[in-house]
């Protein structure tokens, strides 16, 4: 079950602060890594959700991103509809595209929901990259960021898109956060922990996965508008299934059930990315030593160790006894 | 198109159901014994054609290189299972998928600072290099090897699992792990043992293929894909299932590629969804799942 408990928050505060001082006291590179965590940020945090909360481990969160970035781009772009409700669409479409995945795979768990996810994945990546209409492999370019010069707002300023980023990260952690408090989220976890007693107590567990995942879903969908929007260019590559891996890995990073600890992981995963490409182009192997020894360490992430570590209670159960038989 | 192209597709479709077959089973046969998934049965794949193409320079010989990878992947593997693979038993799925998708990362890099970035050709042996004339067309006669090869290996997995007294105790292990320990079979050194033969197969496959694809270190990411849709449409832990799925995502994927230029990619993951939603065990499962 989630708990937003006051370590929880003053994390999520300090580090938004943190990144919003970086930006704005950096040149145009710290703004680009800030967005750039941001977007990851968004979608771990959609990740983790399901994953961490109701044992849905999805690699089609990616695909979910770029299907939401491509229906901004079809009635921004081709439509010449304006940004504010192409991005709304967008989102909505990523939401029903995870509604129908959770639905059609309803009864799968385990590695067969992984491969189930990978698939329909998959799917979505083919077809937009051999749609020529969208630009097939090339991608497609042209794409407009909000236009608030109405507020007196800049979106074309790198450090006012930052600063808008970390805005929706918030937006999307205090929204997640809600749902998982809600009868809808602890019905989840509870799902999660025993499926059979929840159906027995009448929920129909099949139309509530399918729920959870739509939800995750426009969050992955917001993360999609402002990939879309951050370098105004799209390519399939955003929906392949290494990037739902990758994103993966930064919730195990960060702790899988605290959704605070995705937000950590994908600060320390882009800082990680660049710090070590100065040096090497072998950051994978870096990456994937840490993971290993995450999980080997007891899987709880770095967030959930430290959580772990301070508390005097019985470790959480979101985080950690679940995580096993994820 | 006339016949003489359909056939050429056709023994197309069957050499590269005989990589999937080699890839395949050995992760089939690791899940069903203890539910273990691997995800970087590709990278030793990848190994495999890497070292082989090391060993071929070193050698002179392709055949040594044929000898020489596999047995060096088992190496690999063998030191992977001591040090990962045997914590990991009993720690659930999500921790073997996470961990073995570290390995991933890990065995790409060490393959990139071993051999660089650039893909590797490895010549077929002289001996192969031409091609024959089978069914009224020329095809190259290294192809037919790889046909023949695989069949020769599945031939010899079938009679080893029908008949021999340790095909014997896979078979009851896969369907009941727990009831073979019982009867006295030491079911963690039976998967030792297949878990070695899985590296072999998954290395050989990597040589076997180098002459035909060239080695580049995205090999062992690419092929992990189709093999895990042969896994689970085939069925998971059984022979029967790895021979059948090799054989339909390779003619799906060859002739989608020919009628359905870039869809073909498609139809395999529709498939993938089709078995995962209606039939989950699997085309033909092994008893016990």
């Amino acid at each position: 079950m989630f708990r937003q408990t006051p370590a929880r928050s003053l994390v999520l505060i300090v580090t938004l602060a943190g990144l919003a001082a970086y930006a704005s006291a950096g040149g145009f590179f710290a703004r680009e890594i800030v967005i750039e965590i941001a977007i990851l940020a968004i979608l771990a945090i959609s990740l983790d959700v399901v994953a961490g909360f109701g044992g849905m481990v999805s690699l089609a969160h990616g695909a979910m991103m770029g299907l939401s970035a491509y229906t901004y781009a079809i009635f921004s772009v081709k439509l010449g509809w304006p940004p504010l409700p192409s991005a709304l669409l967008g989102v909505a479409a990523s939401g029903i595209f995870g509604t129908l995945i959770g639905w059609i795979t309803g009864r799968t768990t385990g590695i067969f929901f992984i491969m189930a996810t990978l698939a329909f994945g998959q799917m979505a990546y083919t077809v937009f990259f051999k749609w020529r209409w969208l630009g097939g492999d090339d991608g497609l370019g042209g794409l407009s960021r909000f236009d608030l010069g109405g507020l007196g707002i800049k979106m074309g300023n790198s450090l006012t898109f930052a600063l808008f980023a970390l805005v929706l990260v918030l937006a999307v952690y205090v929204a997640a956060a809600w749902v998982l408090r809600t009868a809808f989220g602890r019905t989840l976890t509870g799902i999660h922990v025993n499926e059979d007693r929840m159906r027995a107590l009448g929920v129909n567990t099949v139309m509530h996965r399918a729920q959870a995942l739509g939800f995750s879903a426009l969050l992955a969908g917001v993360a999609g508008v402002l990939a879309a929007q951050h370098v105004q260019y799209i390519s399939p590559e955003l929906l392949v299934w290494t990037v739902s891996g990758e994103v993966l890995i930064v919730v195990i990073l960060g702790g899988l059930g605290t959704l605070i600890g995705p937000l950590l992981g994908a600060v320390i995963f882009v800082l990680l990315k660049h710090e070590i490409s100065g040096y090497t182009n072998h950051w994978h192997i870096v990456i994937g030593l840490l993971l290993i020894a995450t999980v080997l360490a007891g899987g709880r992430g770095i967030y959930g160790q430290v959580e772990h570590w301070f508390s005097r209670r019985p470790p959480p159960p979101a985080g950690t006894a679940e995580a096993h038989d994820a | 198109m006339d016949a003489s192209f359909w056939i050429l597709q056709f023994l197309n479709a069957v050499q590269f159901s005989m990589l999937l077959f080699l890839l395949s089973i050995g992760l089939t046969v690791i899940f069903g014994l203890l539910h273990f998934i691997n995800l970087a049965h590709g990278a030793l794949y990848m190994l495999g054609a890497y070292i082989g193409i090391s060993a071929a320079a070193a050698t002179g010989s392709f055949w040594a290189a044929l000898i020489l990878a596999p047995l060096a992947v088992m190496l690999i593997g063998a030191v992977l299972y001591f040090t990962l693979i045997d914590r990991l038993r009993g720690a659930g799925p999500m921790n073997q998928v996470l961990v073995t998708f570290g390995l991933i990362f890990v065995f790409l890099d060490l393959v990139r600072m071993g051999w660089g970035d650039v893909a590797l050709g490895l010549s077929a042996p002289p001996s192969l290099a031409g091609t024959s004339e089978i069914l009224g067309v020329k095809y190259p006669a290294y192809r037919l090897f790889i046909i023949a090869l695989g069949l020769v290996i599945m031939a010899g997995l079938w009679i080893t699992l029908a008949r021999t007294q340790i095909g014997a105790m896979i078979r009851a292990s896969v369907e009941n792990g727990a009831m073979a320990a019982t009867l006295g079979i030491n079911v963690g050194r039976l998967f030792f043992i297949v878990f070695c033969l899985g590296c072999v197969l998954a290395g050989l496959a990597g040589v076997v293929a180098a002459p035909v694809t060239s080695a580049t270190t995205g090999m062992g990411i690419s092929i992990l894909i189709p093999t895990l849709i042969v896994v689970v449409i085939g069925g998971l832990g059984s022979l029967q299932g790895a021979i059948a799925g090799s054989l339909i995502v390779g003619f799906i994927e060859t002739f989608g590629a020919v009628l359905l230029p870039g869809f073909a990619a498609v139809l395999a993951y529709i498939l993938l969804a089709a078995i995962l939603v209606l039939r989950p065990q699997g085309l033909l499962p092994a008893r016990g799942h």
